[in-house]
């Protein structure tokens, strides 16, 4: 096997951070290369050197055998080396063709005379894209609109138009930390097709289980140095986590049955819409005792998102009710809802959960910075602010060079350990937690189940709302399936099985006792294909 | 060219430099450097931009009361850009500040012609507040617009200009016009309203009721930096229990001095003697306005919830604060600080001390140059106002003596902001390597998987 890319002695530094020290990371042509690496590590910083992005310090880079310099992404495209990040780089709402020729327009032949005033070609691209679409089957349609597509959708979009740039080489930036398991799995077929033919992939992730399920190599890196690399068949769970960590990681979480007291949280009836009005969470009850953990499972996209917007009042409640602490908390401003006790771990951590610009220090008292002891009257007291940072810093192992940086410099998952000790350093009596664990390596979930588990111990009720089966899984006193904005299902977790909750999860199986009726044609969503005719009932 | 940019031997002191005086510092001495390429390639004449300069750093500081009207220049840069400065911090672009600055004029006028009979201590502090007020209101109503109905501040605000110069100018030829005077204007206001010169402080003091003023201010004031110092850890430990002691005690003492000592000290002794001289109080209004907006944008919570709504709406929301009433908060704080700085142009600059018809200012918008200029510091704006205020003040010099156009100042100042605005144009001339902590600024690395 020839080697595609490889990078020796890379070094980066940040101020006070030492993300890249003298790492080797050599590609080989046609195989699936897995990153592995704890929050931190220098993942994502090395991949953007790569791509560009970053200059390195000291090391280069050998692109085919030969010496390269990669100045800017348009560079890296032009040698052959796309990227996927995180968070997509698409345009909304245009067309998938038109974002796949953004910033690579071709012309309809005869009108190059017109100069900047020439047709875009888009029947040609939207050709192109069907072929590319054929040929390693990524199922897009060249004619849809970004906004209507899912995540997984998205994300196809951006492979497909890092393959009409003719890249060679493919980084994946966690591809899968906002996918379903199914789609997870639909997205390493493609890669299979894309290495079949050639192509070379260089893929991040941080489950373990998709390392074994589609790496042909796996390197691991720690502390920004290159822990190691070997092949899967060398290696087990246990050791790669170890490797990561530096420590043995304990995979399962042990805890004891719950003890479930009061009723926290009752929601009745809950109606909720999203942004275009289509009412997607559809007459849900549930209720939380304080003490308990409910995991509410589902596919992402069922309304989750919208339910806990509404339980915490970022969202409008169409219809029923809901009560937190024989409070009613229907329709009153988040201030209240957070200061009944409520914490809220929200499902997109750039977008509520932090202000990217503000240090450390001030993204700890998002919340509380009013309360004593952060002010005093209207003053804030700026020496307890650094002392509480300073506390979190350490308790919740948040890798970051001081408290004055900001939360923008922070990897993915140190970012979210910051959101996670802010919200679990109150007192809590009803923790809201959305996908608490996304993109976080497995020494800090262990952790962050550990800190639930524990604020279930001290009494309070835990919803958790997530795609990780596993996590919901491991987690839960009772399982709540949502689909279609419609909870199908609770079970009692010990008895609950991950094939029965998989079906719930497509929408198959069984139904709550008081499960609604059909509407009668008001609600389009769930027209013919709702759950409930799905069901057969 | 390529050779030059990778062994430009000053690109390390260069760059230090950079660091140490800010790139703000760096852009302006690059614009002024253009500047004078500009002036040698018009003129032909080698000498031509060194006399230039020359005349516009005596114009601006040597001549004849020079240094004070670049100060009263400065003034209404400072409280105009202060009141940008608070909206860019609060994700608002207060383009209306030169409306809000005539309304500000307009209502401080108004308040301070109501009557003749009552003294400075209240009149004064009356007409500054109706000022204030008043380009408050003008500019809330755009932030309430834009929160009941989306409309955006930069149309709205812009459109209350027009609102404002038209209904300036309808008040003042109808409404409130002078029928004594010859101009059309509003009456001259009250003596007791009118701001202070620094010449005139002798004489005003001499009226206890002044001095009874001064003095509450002077004891508010020393109390507050008593209170600031109280609260450093050395001074603390020792204080202890005696914390509010030091603190209402000092105020109480300064504030008796004040009120004993300054009407004899300064009549014996002043060193403002020049009765021409316009400089006036409102300098250390602006000071303190510096102060003040460094101190509630940094130090308290309504600052903090305003940085909070600017930096991220969403998560503002998601922490519990008040969305609209912030919006509306900070546009009425922007609007304040700019119907202040008209109302002090009434009240302490105008021949008249009034409000004529023909007041144009222009301060409004190089206001918005300056606030981006001292990327929204509230002392990097007190820097780059006197600045703007030098070289407003210095530029008729220069013209005359050396016949270059005037309007070279507004190149130099267009220049310094553009350079400001994009700062890798400077690194890229000086050869200068981006700073790490900038990169991130790379539009592609926003995803929050890394
Ligand atoms: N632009 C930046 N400025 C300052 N520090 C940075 C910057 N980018 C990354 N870092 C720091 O470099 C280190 C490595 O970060 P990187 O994003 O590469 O981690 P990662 O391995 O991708 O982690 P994760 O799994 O959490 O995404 C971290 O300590 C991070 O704080
Ligand atoms: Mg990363």
């Amino acid at each position: 096997m020839t080697i595609a890319l490889q990078a020796t002695g890379i070094t980066k530094r940040f101020p006070g951070v030492l993300a890249n020290d003298h790492v080797n990371f050599t590609l080989k042509q046609g195989e699936i290369h897995a990153l592995l690496g704890e929050n931190g590590a220098g993942k994502s910083t090395l991949m953007n050197i790569l791509y560009g992005l970053y200059q390195p310090d000291e090391g280069e880079i050998l692109l085919n055998g030969q010496r390269i310099q990669i100045t800017s992404p348009h560079d890296a495209i032009a040698q052959g080396i796309g990227m996927v990040h995180q968070h997509f780089m698409l345009v909304p709402p245009l067309t998938v063709t038109e974002n796949i020729m953004l910033g690579q327009e071709s012309i309809q032949a005869g009108s190059q005379a017109l100069g900047p005033l020439a047709l875009l070609d888009r029947r040609s691209v939207a050709k192109r894209i069907r072929e590319l679409s054929q040929r390693y089957g990524l199922a897009v349609d060249p004619d849809a609109t970004v906004q209507d597509l899912t995540v997984g959708a998205q994300q196809r979009v951006e492979i497909v138009k890092a393959l009409y740039r003719e890249a060679q080489i493919l980084i994946l930036d966690e591809p899968t930390a906002v996918l379903t398991p199914q789609e997870a799995d639909d997205l390493f077929v493609i890669l299979r097709n894309l290495v079949a033919q050639g192509k070379s992939i260089i893929f991040i992730t941080h489950k373990l289980r998709e390392v074994f399920a589609v790496a042909d190599q796996i390197s691991v890196m720690r502390a920004g140095k290159m822990a190691g690399s070997v092949q899967p068949a060398q290696a087990t769970r246990e050791l790669l986590a170890e490797m990561m960590v530096g420590r043995a990681v304990i995979l399962t979480i042990d805890k004891t049955d719950a003890n479930p007291a009061n009723v926290v949280l009752q929601v009745e009836n809950l109606r909720v819409q999203d942004d275009r009005r289509h009412t997607v969470v559809n007459d849900i009850s549930l209720s939380v005792r304080a003490g308990e953990i409910l995991g509410i499972a589902g596919v992402q996209g069922n309304g989750q998102t919208e339910l806990t917007e509404a339980l915490t009042g970022l969202r409008k409640v169409v219809g029923g009710q809901v009560t937190i602490l024989s409070q009613d908390t229907t329709h009153v401003m988040p201030r209240q809802i957070s200061e009944a006790g409520v914490s809220h771990v929200p499902e997109d951590r750039h977008k509520h959960g932090l202000v990217l610009s503000f240090s450390l220090r001030d993204n700890f008292v998002l919340c509380t910075y009013y309360q004593p002891p952060f002010a005093k009257g209207i003053e804030i007291d700026f020496p307890v602010l650094e002392e509480n940072a300073r506390k979190l810093i350490k308790m919740f192992d948040v890798r970051t060079p001081g408290a004055s940086t900001s939360a923008g410099s922070l990897s993915g998952g140190n970012q979210q350990k910051v959101i996670i000790a802010r919200e679990l350093s109150r007192p809590v009596k009803l923790l809201i937690a959305s996908q608490p664990t996304r993109g976080l390596d497995v020494g800090s979930i262990e952790f962050i189940h550990r800190r639930i588990v524990e604020a279930r111990d001290q009494g309070a009720a835990v919803l958790l709302i997530s795609a990780e089966l596993d996590e919901i899984m491991s987690l839960s006193d009772r399982i709540a399936v949502m689909y279609k904005g419609h909870i199908l299902s609770t079970l009692d977790a010990s008895t609950a099985t991950r094939e029965q909750l998989g079906l719930l999860m497509a929408g198959i199986g069984g139904a709550e006792p008081h499960a609604p009726a059909q509407r009668s044609g008001n609600n389009r969503r769930n027209g013919p294909d709702s759950p409930l005719e799905a069901m057969n009932v | 060219m390529s050779e030059n940019r990778k062994t430009n031997p000053f690109a390390p002191f260069l760059s230090a430099l950079g660091r140490a005086l800010g790139m703000p510092a760096l852009a302006l001495l690059t614009a002024f450097i253009i500047g004078a390429i500009v002036i040698l390639l018009t003129s032909g004449d080698l000498l031509a931009a060194p006399t230039a300069y020359w005349g516009l750093i005596r114009g601006a500081l040597f001549k004849q009361r020079g240094l004070s009207e670049s100060l009263v220049a400065s003034i209404p840069y400072v409280l105009l850009s202060l009141g940008l400065s608070v909206g860019f911090k609060s994700g608002l672009f207060n383009i209306g500040v030169e409306g809000q600055f005539y309304i500000g004029a307009l209502c401080a006028a108004w308040a301070g012609q109501i009557t003749t009979g009552l003294p400075a201590i209240i009149h004064l502090p009356l007409a500054l507040l109706a000022g204030a007020i008043g380009g408050a209101i003008w500019a809330g109503v755009p932030g309430y617009l834009k929160m009941r109905t989306g409309a955006h501040e930069v149309i709205s605000t812009m459109m209350m200009n027009y609102v404002a110069f038209r209904l300036t100018e309808y008040v003042i030829t109808d409404k409130l016009r002078d029928v004594n005077s010859t101009t059309i204007q509003t009456p001259s206001v009250s003596p007791a309203a009118e701001l202070w010169t620094f010449a005139a402080i002798p004489q005003r003091l001499q009226d206890p009721l002044n001095a009874l003023g001064v003095a509450l201010v002077l004891a508010l004031l020393t109390a507050l930096v008593v209170r600031a110092l109280a609260d450093r850890p050395d001074w603390k430990a020792k204080l202890g229990a005696r914390r509010g002691l030091a603190i209402g005690g000092s105020g109480l003492l300064a504030g008796l001095i004040a009120f004993v000592a300054l009407p004899l000290l300064t009549n014996a002794w002043w060193p403002f003697t020049d009765a021409y001289d316009r400089l006036h109080t409102g300098l250390i209004m602006a000071v303190l306005a510096a102060v003040g907006v460094w101190w509630l944008m940094e130090k308290t919570t309504p600052g903090f919830e305003l940085r909070t709504v600017g930096a991220n709406p969403n998560a503002a929301r998601y922490a519990g604060m008040n969305i609209t009433r912030n919006v509306v908060l900070a546009m009425a704080i922007s609007g304040g600080l700019a119907g202040l700085a008209g109302t002090i142009e009434v009240l302490g600059v105008s021949i008249c001390r009034c409000l004529p018809l023909f007041f144009s200012s222009g301060y409004g918008f190089d206001s918005i140059a300056i606030s981006l200029l001292a990327r929204n510091d509230p002392f990097g704006i007190l820097a780059a106002s006197f600045l703007f205020g030098a070289m407003r003040n210095g530029a008729d010099l220069m013209e005359l003596s050396s016949g270059v156009s005037k309007y070279i100042i507004s190149l130099i100042q267009a220049l310094a902001l553009l350079f400001v605005a994009a700062p890798a144009i400077v690194r890229w001339m000086y050869r200068m390597k981006a700073p790490a902590g900038e990169e991130k600024q790379a539009p592609l690395t926003r995803g929050w998987g890394g």
